[in-house]
């Protein structure tokens, strides 16, 4: 009756009970130790679970892990990333980590791919790759793992274009994708290699970009050939690609040996 | 539980004129709320830390680099002035990171940043669940419900907030206001909105995290950029309200910090009171 009165969402008095002194405080003692057993118990798992040294820590190595399946969970092929307009366009920072190489690399460049069915290594140069494929041109967000974002007006041929060209080994479900002209900080060679699910390089917007803005690529991005793959986060759109090499197990991941997400899917 | 307690209610009011009378407590706060509750201090501990860890690499609030030393991060400025202003810290080696230092990982932390931060934001949607379920278990969700006379209820707590000092220091009366309901409207209002604060700053996380596959999601906080604007003082929310909150609940007493222990109350209206609502 009282109840119906109040309706579904009035508030309803609090369930009481009388209970002697001596048992109210009884129990008050009982789950005051248990709430301090707790605390101490958390915060010692804390302390041997945390920081210090994260990457061996089992925790976070999980979390990492489920997050990853997550993400890979959330990617479809056939979800188009969103694409702007010109007038969206903002600046795209050149985010070398280190020095960024001296453009002399560039006349002598190609790229080798490897690990495909035929069984041969193959090298190709910009010209061969540029009159062979045809070009694909999209305005698509570059997400950097730090936080900061751009909208880049990119053009290149399909990834896709380049696995039904010159078809992987029939295992291959990673393509390695590796830059030997990366430089560290300090100017010395520091090749750079991440892992790409072949689910990705097949992404209709997956491109090995040739052109930045209307212009043939500069230096600062990855002159002649890069990777732009929208679905994942920055650091995996390798600049300066100089071999693809397909292969059936995870390969090494530059970011994910320095504590990074290997799948880095967004 | 609720139900072992209706029948002895019921045994109590038959007996309570002919037997002295122990101590009335009331059940505030079910075992799941209580949990949920306190592990919300390590999550949100970790979460704003790391957090603040990641805005390092890119902050939101940002101007043009500085001439003399290159700095153009507002955090970093806020460290620059607090080590030229505090007494002891004028030889402080790097003010820039002093925010930083003090209120997150550390600078250039970034990878374990990111790694405590997943942990703790999966807990923390874990913990909301749980939350939520012991809300709808112990039926408390109806108390955190906003009524039509919280306006003006919340403006007349307010006024005794703001009275307290004074009449502390002057000595005088100074009544709380009067209400019947488990919290007063201000509670009401904070219990409510904090939970929600919790599923913004869960949405605004995904939409930051997933841009690409959730971008509809960013597209409702006003993009990608605005979502992490948006996400940034969300944590806000939930600094402004511990500090009031723990104050409160210790200026309070000992009943409420309890309360959320054990569960008990025994700020209870003797059944006579309530006799003749029956």
């Amino acid at each position: 009756m009282n109840n119906k009165a109040r309706g579904f969402f009035g508030e309803r008095p609090l369930p009481t009970v009388e209970m002697e002194p001596q048992v109210l405080r009884r129990r008050t003692r009982r789950d005051l130790l248990l709430f301090g057993a707790g605390t101490l118990a958390g915060l010692a798992g804390a302390g041997s679970l945390l920081p210090q040294s994260p990457r061996e820590s089992w925790l976070l190595n999980s979390a990492l892990r489920i997050d990853d399946d997550v993400a890979e969970a959330l990617y479809s092929e056939n979800r188009s990333v969103p694409t702007y307009t010109k007038s969206q366009i903002t600046e795209l920072k050149n985010n070398y980590n280190g020095a960024t190489p001296d453009p002399g690399y560039i006349p002598g460049w190609h790229l080798v791919l490897d690990g495909l069915a035929s069984g041969v290594s193959i090298a190709l140069d910009i010209r061969s790759l540029v009159t062979r494929f045809s070009i694909h041109e999209q305005i698509t967000r570059l997400v950097c793992v730090e936080g900061w974002s751009a909208i880049a007006w990119w053009a290149g041929l399909r990834f896709d274009g380049m696995i039904r060209a010159y078809p992987p080994i029939s295992q291959a479900k990673w393509v390695r994708v590796e830059s030997t002209v990366n430089l560290d900080a300090s100017g010395n060679p520091d090749p750079y290699y991440v892992s790409l699910d072949l689910a990705t390089a097949r992404h209709p917007q997956t491109l090995l970009a040739t052109h930045f803005n209307g212009q043939v690529l500069t230096v600062e991005h990855g002159a002649p050939l890069r990777l732009v793959a929208p679905v994942k986060l920055g650091l995996k759109n390798v600049k300066a690609i100089t071999r693809l090499t397909y292969v059936a197990e995870e390969p090494r991941d530059y970011w994910a040996e320095r504590g990074y997400s290997r799948y880095d899917g967004i | 539980m609720g139900r072992s307690i209706t029948l002895r209610k019921g045994a109590i009011s038959a007996s309570t004129l002919s037997e002295p009378p122990g101590v009335l407590v009331a059940k505030r706060h079910h075992l799941l709320v209580r949990w949920s509750h306190w592990l919300n201090v390590p999550i949100l501990l970790g979460l704003i830390l790391s957090g603040i860890s990641i805005y390092w690499s890119s902050p939101i609030y940002q101007h043009k680099p500085d001439p003399g030393n290159g700095n153009f991060d507002v955090a970093a400025d806020i460290g620059i002035w607090i080590c030229a202003h505090v007494p002891g810290l004028h030889r402080y080696r790097n003010p820039p990171d002093w925010i930083y230092n003090h209120m997150s990982l550390g600078p250039g932390m970034l990878a374990p940043a990111l790694r405590l931060h997943w942990l703790c934001a999966y807990a923390f949607m874990l913990n909301g669940a749980v939350y939520v379920i012991g809300l709808i278990a112990g039926g408390g969700w109806r108390g955190l419900l906003p009524r039509r006379a919280d306006v003006l209820d919340g403006l007349r707590m307010l006024r005794y907030y703001l009275g307290v000092p004074y009449a502390k220091l002057s000595r005088r009366q100074w009544q709380h206001p009067r209400f019947d309901t488990k919290y007063n409207a201000l509670q009401r209002a904070a219990y409510f909105s904090v939970p929600l604060a919790g599923c913004l700053s869960a949405a605004t996380g995904w939409a930051i995290h997933k841009p690409i596959q959730l971008h509809w999601l960013a597209a409702i906080f006003g993009g990608f950029d605005a979502a992490r604007v948006w996400h940034f003082w969300l944590m806000w929310v939930f600094i402004l309200f511990v500090v009031p909150h723990v104050i409160l609940v210790f200026a309070d007493g000992w009943d409420t910090l309890r309360s959320m222990i054990t569960g008990w109350s025994a700020r209870v209206k003797r059944p006579e009171v309530r006799a003749h609502e029956q």
